[in-house]
């Protein structure tokens, strides 16, 4: 099971990086026989969250990169929050690792109707 | 009479400051450089001016008991395409307040002073309106104030003697000011929010006050609902009003959506102040409320949403003027 959702994580990473349309086979299996832990990416775009919900397999390092230019936060609604970027100005990431299963709903603390959430499994 | 200032304003194309540019070469060069209001309170009531209309005034509407200029969401940092040049544009603002004909007794700016909350950003706002002539200067906190230090830098810098999160109050010739604190402890998917101890410390701030005392509020984060899928509102501003239903003028001044609106409901005149940064698109007519990029030959109708003005017959709470710039 975790296999395959981790496959599946890998080929959305390659058709994010390859730029959707051209996928290069060759960087598809070399990353599988490196066993690269996944790196999903949220884009923070026109103050929301891309996808808004996210599907990633525990142990995996979520990244979130600003493309506004306006700043935004990357806030766990959760009490305790579960993690807090601080103030992500135009191009710059927040990375956090998802050690435990669960759901994590998170919103930009600045501007609060920016919510999203990621399913971990 | 508002009716009839706006429809002289687009004709104006003359050259009003005798500076050798006329009010559209202006524009072009200057897109929103000078914005601010000039509020004056005359027999209980406020009215406020937009600075790029006041050469049109005359003395008789600036006079009255009491004076004073709005400045808002000056954005000290940001640099990106929609204004390269915010320090440019806040010292047209300052220069705009220390031409006026009547010197007002002080300044409010309602929030958002810096984009990224760092110091230095602080402290170059500090140094442009030090060149203000009103050396008086009331500030609210705008969420771009308060990040990563849970607004102690604020507090410490703007408002030291204020409550909580750093509202207070004060007098000013029988006039009753009150600066509100919205943009802490936002909750996921919300809007701004004043919180519990802050709105029974109003409560219990206005309770002693005659009820023909003039009331001027002032925050960040619209207290009327603008447009709420932005998070353009405050979630219990409602609880706010009711304490100050039993006064007869009551004013409210926001910033944050970087546009002049204004609508009276009530005893309360509501009005937001265009940002001295850039320009931010009217509620619902883009895909966010983003920094609006607004080429010259488009600035006249970006600048036209003036014309929303309420105005209510003779007995006018607001004689408000629009801005254009």
């Amino acid at each position: 099971m975790s296999r395959s959702v981790s496959v599946a994580v890998l080929i959305a990473v390659g058709i994010l990086s390859a730029g959707a349309l051209h996928i290069g086979s060759r960087d598809f299996s070399a990353a599988a026989a490196q066993q690269k832990p996944a790196a999903p990416e949220v884009k923070i775009d026109n103050f929301s969250f891309g996808p808004a919900t996210l599907n990633v397999s525990v142990g995996t390092t979520v990244t979130w990169t600003n493309h506004d230019d306006i700043p935004h936060t990357v806030v766990s609604s959760d009490d305790p929050k579960a993690f807090k970027s601080k103030v992500l100005d135009s191009d710059e990431k927040f990375s956090f690792k998802f050690e435990k299963a669960g759901t994590y709903p998170y919103f930009c603390s600045i501007h609060p109707k920016m919510t999203g959430k990621v399913i971990v499994q | 009479m508002a009716a009839k200032t706006t429809e002289k304003k687009d004709e104006l194309l003359h050259d009003h400051n005798h500076d050798g540019v006329d009010r559209r070469g202006f524009l072009k060069c200057m897109a929103w450089a000078g914005t601010g209001a000039f509020c004056v309170l005359r027999g209980g009531v406020l009215r406020s001016y937009a600075l790029s209309r006041l050469p049109e005034l005359g003395s008789k509407e600036m006079a009255g008991e009491l004076s004073f200029a709005q400045i808002s969401d000056s954005h000290m940092g940001f640099n990106k395409p929609a204004n390269t040049d915010v320090v440019g544009t806040l010292k047209a603002a300052v220069d705009k307040i220390n031409a006026l004909s009547v010197e007002p007794e002080f300044l409010l700016h309602t929030g958002d002073i810096s984009h990224l909350s760092k110091p230095e950003e602080f402290d170059t706002v500090d140094q442009i309106l030090k060149g203000a002539k009103p050396k008086d200067i009331f500030y609210v906190p705008g969420e771009h104030d308060v990040l990563n230090d849970d607004g102690k830098q604020f507090l410490e810098r703007y408002a030291k003697g204020g409550k909580g999160a750093g509202w207070y109050s004060f007098d000013k010739k029988g006039a009753h000011f009150i600066g509100l604190v919205n943009v802490m402890n936002l909750k996921a998917g919300g809007l701004g929010s004043l919180g519990h101890e802050q709105l029974e410390w109003l409560e219990d701030d206005v309770k002693h006050l005659k009820h023909s005392t003039p009331i001027v509020v002032f925050a960040h984060i619209p207290l009327w609902s603008v447009y709420p899928e932005w998070g353009w509102g405050t979630e219990d501003s409602a609880q706010a009003l009711s304490y100050l239903k039993k006064f007869g003028s009551v004013t409210v001044l926001n910033g944050h959506i970087h546009q002049t609106m204004q609508k009276v409901e009530g005893n309360v005149t509501f009005h937001t102040a265009a940002s001295t940064a850039f320009p931010q698109p009217q509620p619902g007519k883009a895909d966010s409320p983003g920094p609006m990029k607004v080429p010259a030959e488009q600035l006249k109708s970006v600048l036209g949403i003036t014309d929303v003005n309420f105005v209510r017959g003779q007995q006018a709470l607001a004689v408000v003027d629009s801005t254009l710039a």
